[in-house]
Parts: C-alpha cells; structure tokens; sequence
C-alpha cells in the first residue's frame, strides 16, 4: 500500500489485496480522494495492531496464570515415581507393578 | 505478573528424588534403600509448596474466569475447596493431596477454556471477538488441559489402587441371567 508516482509526476494512492490466489493492486486515486483513502488505511491498520497487541497480552496473561501446572505436573510426576518405586512398584510397559520379592 | 515457581531448594529435592528412582529402576544395590529415607523425610515439604503454588494459580484463574465478580469467586473458591476434600478423601497421603490439588487445578483451567471459548462462539459483536489464531490456541490448550484431566485422575486412581494393595488385574464376574431367571433365550433389559 501506497503512493506512487507516475512518469507524468502525479501521485496516485494504491492498496495491494489478495483476490483469487494472487495480489492485485488497486488504483483508488489522487489528490484529496488519495489523501482520505490513505489516512483510512491508516487507521484501519493501527486498530489491527492494537487489537493483536492486545489479544497477545491477554495471551501471555493467561499462559502465566496456568503455567504453574507445569511446575505441578513436574512435581507429581517425580513424587509418584519416587513413592512407588520406594514403595517396591516399577514400571511395566507404562504400568505400575510391585516387585516379586526375591527369597 | 510473576510466574509461579517452585524454588530453588524445591527443584533440587525433586531431582534428587528422580535420580534416586533412577538408580533405583535400574537396579542399583542400595538405591531403594536410600530412596525410601529420602521419601520419608522430604516429601512433605514438596508437596507443601507444590500445593500452596496451586493455589496461587488458581487463584489467578478464578479472577479471570469470575471477570471481577465478588459474589462468582467466593462460590468458585468453596466449590474448589469442596472438590479438593471429595477428591482427596479422608486421611489423604501427602502424594494423594498433591493429585488432588492437581485435578482440581487442571479442571478449573478446563472451566475456564471452556468458558473462554463458548463465549467466543456465542452471536458476540465483532469488536469483541478474538483472532482466528486465537481461538485455534484456545481450542489447542482446552485439549491439552482435558488430556492432563484425564491422567491426573488416572494416576491417583493408580496410586490409591496401589497403596491399598489391591492386585493389578481385572476380574470380571459373570452373572448368567438366563440361568437364574428361567426365561432362557431372553435377551435381558
């Protein structure tokens, strides 16, 4: 998006879109017409931006609040393996089972 | 915000306690000797501070699934307190309060995701729906949480089945309905 000068020195206001798999360029205009389309643009892409940014904060606020879980999950893991296995278990094929006691 | 962490002297317990059942797994002489004595003396400081994390956690969920609604937290706050006594039932080991903690964190965590997500599917104004790319992470996250459910449970599940010596095998009992009823070639219910 935007402007450019033709070989006469004229500016015209242009925007690139996606139509039909492929990027088309458009002609909107110059002068004032140029001037209003621009500054539309321009707040279009602004509030774009805001609204990822926000949504990326919301994001990270959230990921932090759960992230605790992977802590926890660390620490249940090892405890559960630590207690069985003390407990005379081992694992079997992703199985808990106890140990025959040797005579 | 912070992230919640376990700290330091936390972390370096819990991999000792790995290393231990390690060495143990493989056979080491002595190994589960010194596992059951390092099982009996830290573990409950562990669990302590674990469990006190998962609190904190979910205390940042409640806010933000209560949305800053005094009377929706209080009634989250008892209905988990209530989970955490029904799961971990009466006299729970210090393992078996840990895994209650868990569920009951990782199912306010899917309450949450779901809620997150209905609401974006609801007739909700554009201006307040989320990205596209969004709602693919929510919906990435809200399986991710329900798989960690479903193993929690099934590792506490594990857990209780083993502590109480239960043997690991399924017995399946057969009840011949025909036989007892009388009513042979009957197909009952």
């Amino acid at each position: 998006m935007g402007w450019e000068t033709r070989e006469r020195g004229s500016c015209y206001y242009t925007r690139s879109k996606w139509a039909d798999g492929r990027v088309v360029r458009e002609f909107v205009g110059g002068g004032s017409l140029g001037q209003v389309a621009a500054q539309l643009d321009e707040y279009e892409r602004r509030q774009k931006g805001e609204e990822r940014l926000y949504w990326k904060e919301e994001r990270k606020l959230l990921q932090q609040s759960a992230g605790f879980l992977r802590e926890l999950e660390e620490a249940c893991e090892v405890l559960t393996r630590a207690y069985l296995t003390a407990a005379g278990y081992h694992k079997h094929r992703g199985e808990w089972r106890k140990l025959r006691e040797s005579a | 915000m912070k992230a919640l962490e376990l700290s330091k002297s936390t972390r370096d317990r819990l991999a000792e306690l790995r290393a231990l059942s390690e060495e143990a797994e493989s056979g080491a002489k002595g190994a589960r000797q010194a596992l059951r004595k390092a099982v009996r003396a830290s573990p409950r400081e562990v669990v302590a501070e674990a469990s006190e994390l998962a609190r904190q956690g979910q205390w940042g969920l409640i806010k933000t699934a209560a949305a800053g609604e005094p009377l929706r937290e209080e009634a989250l706050l008892v209905r988990l307190d209530l989970m955490r006594s029904e799961i971990a039932g009466p006299a729970p080991s210090p393992l078996e309060s840990l895994l209650a903690e868990k569920v009951v964190a990782v199912w306010m965590l899917t309450e949450l995701l779901e809620l997150l997500s209905a609401a974006q599917l609801s007739a909700l104004p554009k201006s307040q729906r989320v990205e596209h790319s969004f709602l693919k992470f929510y919906v990435g996250w809200q399986e991710q949480a329900h798989r960690q459910l479903l193993s929690t449970i099934k590792t506490l599940a594990q857990v209780r089945r083993l502590q109480t010596g239960i043997p690991n095998t399924q017995t399946n009992v057969q009840i011949n309905l025909s036989a007892t009823s009388g009513e042979q070639g009957k197909v009952p219910f």
